[in-house]
């Protein structure tokens, strides 16, 4: 049997994010509504949602420039940019993966967020304001963990290249237990739980305005735009799980070969994968309590010690 | 530079896991520098020495040291169960549950710690010594360990934390003597293991003292003069 054409590949790994990405967030709503003893909303939800916003009309405050209209369209194509460069559906390298290494992938996710910032300080609103400063306030500290983290990796692997450390990891035990990797994936973890507004930092599904760092931003977009924003914290969110499984901490079930079988079953693969370290996240959610704003220091700090410890032990021969 | 050159071997996978024990003890011994809470500092110091016990355990089973399965059972026994119970006992005399604030903040406590850690690490480093037993990383990470708990006793500013800090400098000691001294005669480890026990009964009587005396576990209040 023939196997797939590359580039099919490659667009069926942007498809699978872009589909799978509302269904993630809604299993992860529903599992901790379960874990709350609540019966929680379907996980099928914010497709619903996402119909709803879609039928509505667009509204934009008075005085808002294009950036207000554009950064919903632009932070969705960046986030729809990331899968083609990193490991989503197989283990081998797609034509484009070499297009952009973690640091591209990195850079690519910060300008999106970057985009939605700008767009709220347009509208005026103090509180969309309020949360995109402090959005890139935090991201200005959380930046020198991930850049560590890429020097680990890059110490360990000799390339940046996230298909490079998934061959590493899947290599054989001594790589896994080596520190430094255990280290900069801990470091990896605590950064995507800030990326995606989780607890230690952000109630994920808040409505007190000055707990808000990450969903506090779109509070004046409407409709259809409202909806490209919720699809692309979604779509965001899986990126970074897919990140954080398919290259550091569980490179297994991918396709290995372009056989339509075995892409095909890669996708339940990682969505299940996705589902459990959701399933982590939510008990997670549900032991602590929110960071004051003032403590996220702290959190990120914790952080910055893990990375700096796994390029340490990596200089020593040891990691 | 010759030491900073990153080396490509790979460690194998049981240097690999006494390397990850020894980070989780120098994590353990940050996270101690971090807690405000003196019971959870207290908890912290009991996982510690078990990661510690875990280190020997896994050395005994991995380098064929048999004695040091006694000395994992021992420190086991003394500094995960018996030292942090008498610590808790004596704290729950003293009715204070939150450590007296350090003299910096906590972010710029860790950033502190991981300068000196860095310091621990390369100096160190450039020693090469080398263990038969388990890999040099062990050892600086154990150094690490020691300097970080100097900065917890500089700190933090109350008599329980720094009771802890010299407990869990210890810990660091003996991380050190598993790297460079792996077959030590047994007694000489269980003379350090009482040698704890006299520290431990020597800061009892501090901490009650010096609550009796002031009232309090803080320390500030000793620069002041009296008449």
């Amino acid at each position: 049997m023939t196997g797939l054409p590359l580039p099919f590949v490659q667009v069926l790994q942007v498809l699978t994010v872009v589909v799978g990405a509302p269904a993630v967030s809604g299993f992860i709503a529903w599992f901790e509504a379960r874990l709350q003893g609540r019966r929680g909303p379907r996980i099928l939800q914010p497709y619903f949602d996402l119909a709803k916003f879609f039928s509505k009309e667009t509204l934009a405050p008075v005085g808002a420039g294009p950036f207000f209209r554009l950064a919903p369209v632009v932070s969705l194509a960046c986030y729809l940019t990331v899968p083609m460069l990193i490991p989503v559906l197989t283990s081998y390298p797609l034509p484009l993966g070499y297009m952009g290494d973690i640091l591209g992938g990195g850079l690519i996710l910060a300008f999106a967020s970057f985009v939605i910032a700008v767009a709220a300080a347009e509208t005026g609103d103090s509180y969309a304001q309020l949360a995109s400063s402090r959005a890139k306030t935090f991201a200005a500290i959380t930046e020198p963990v991930m850049l560590l983290v890429v020097f680990a990796v890059a110490l360990i692997t000799t390339t940046d290249l996230p298909y490079v450390l998934g061959a590493t990891v899947r290599s054989g035990p001594d790589q896994i237990v080596r520190p430094a990797h255990l280290l900069a994936s801990a470091a990896l973890f605590m950064v995507i739980l800030y990326e995606t507004g989780r607890i230690p930092v952000e109630t994920h599904t808040g409505t007190t305005e000055f707990g808000m760092i990450e969903t506090g931003r779109p509070f004046e977009h409407s409709g259809p735009d409202l909806a490209l924003l919720h699809w692309g914290s979604a779509a965001k969110q899986l990126v970074l799980y897919v990140i954080f499984l398919n290259v550091f901490v569980a490179p297994w079930g991918m396709a290995s070969t372009t056989h339509p079988l075995d892409v095909a079953l890669a996708i339940p693969a990682l969505l299940g994968k996705a589902a459990l370290l959701g399933c982590a996240i939510a008990v997670l959610d549900n032991s602590f309590a929110k960071l004051r704003l003032f403590k996220i220091t702290e959190f990120v700090s914790a952080a910055l010690l893990l990375s700096v410890l796994a390029v340490f032990t990596l200089y020593l021969g040891g990691g | 530079m010759s030491a900073l050159a990153v080396s490509q071997t790979v460690p194998t996978v049981f240097d690999g896991i006494a390397n990850t024990v020894a980070v989780v003890v120098l994590l353990l011994e940050f996270g101690m520098l971090r807690a405000t809470l003196l019971r959870s500092q207290v908890r912290l110091y009991a996982g510690q020495s078990l990661a510690v016990s875990v280190l020997a355990a896994v050395v005994a089973y991995g380098r064929d040291v048999p004695e040091l399965y006694a000395l994992a059972v021992l420190s086991l026994l003394l500094k995960v169960v018996v030292v942090p119970l008498v610590v808790l006992a004596l704290l729950r005399d003293a009715h204070a549950e939150i450590a007296g604030s350090g003299a910096l903040g906590v972010a710029n406590q860790v950033l502190v710690a991981i300068g000196v850690t860095a310091f621990g690490f390369f100096s160190v480093g450039v020693l090469r010594i080398h263990s038969s037993v388990l890999p040099t990383t062990a050892l600086s990470l154990s150094v690490a360990v020691v300097l970080v708990a100097f900065v917890l006793m500089i700190m933090r500013r109350d008599v329980v934390s720094q009771a802890i800090g010299f407990f869990s400098l210890e810990n660091g000691v003996s991380l050190a003597s598993l790297v460079v001294a792996a077959g030590m005669p047994l007694i000489l480890e269980v003379a350090f293991l009482f040698d704890l026990l006299v520290a431990v009964v020597v800061f009892g009587v501090l901490m009650r003292t010096h609550h009796r005396r002031t009232r309090s576990l803080s320390t500030e209040t000793l620069d002041r003069l009296r008449g």
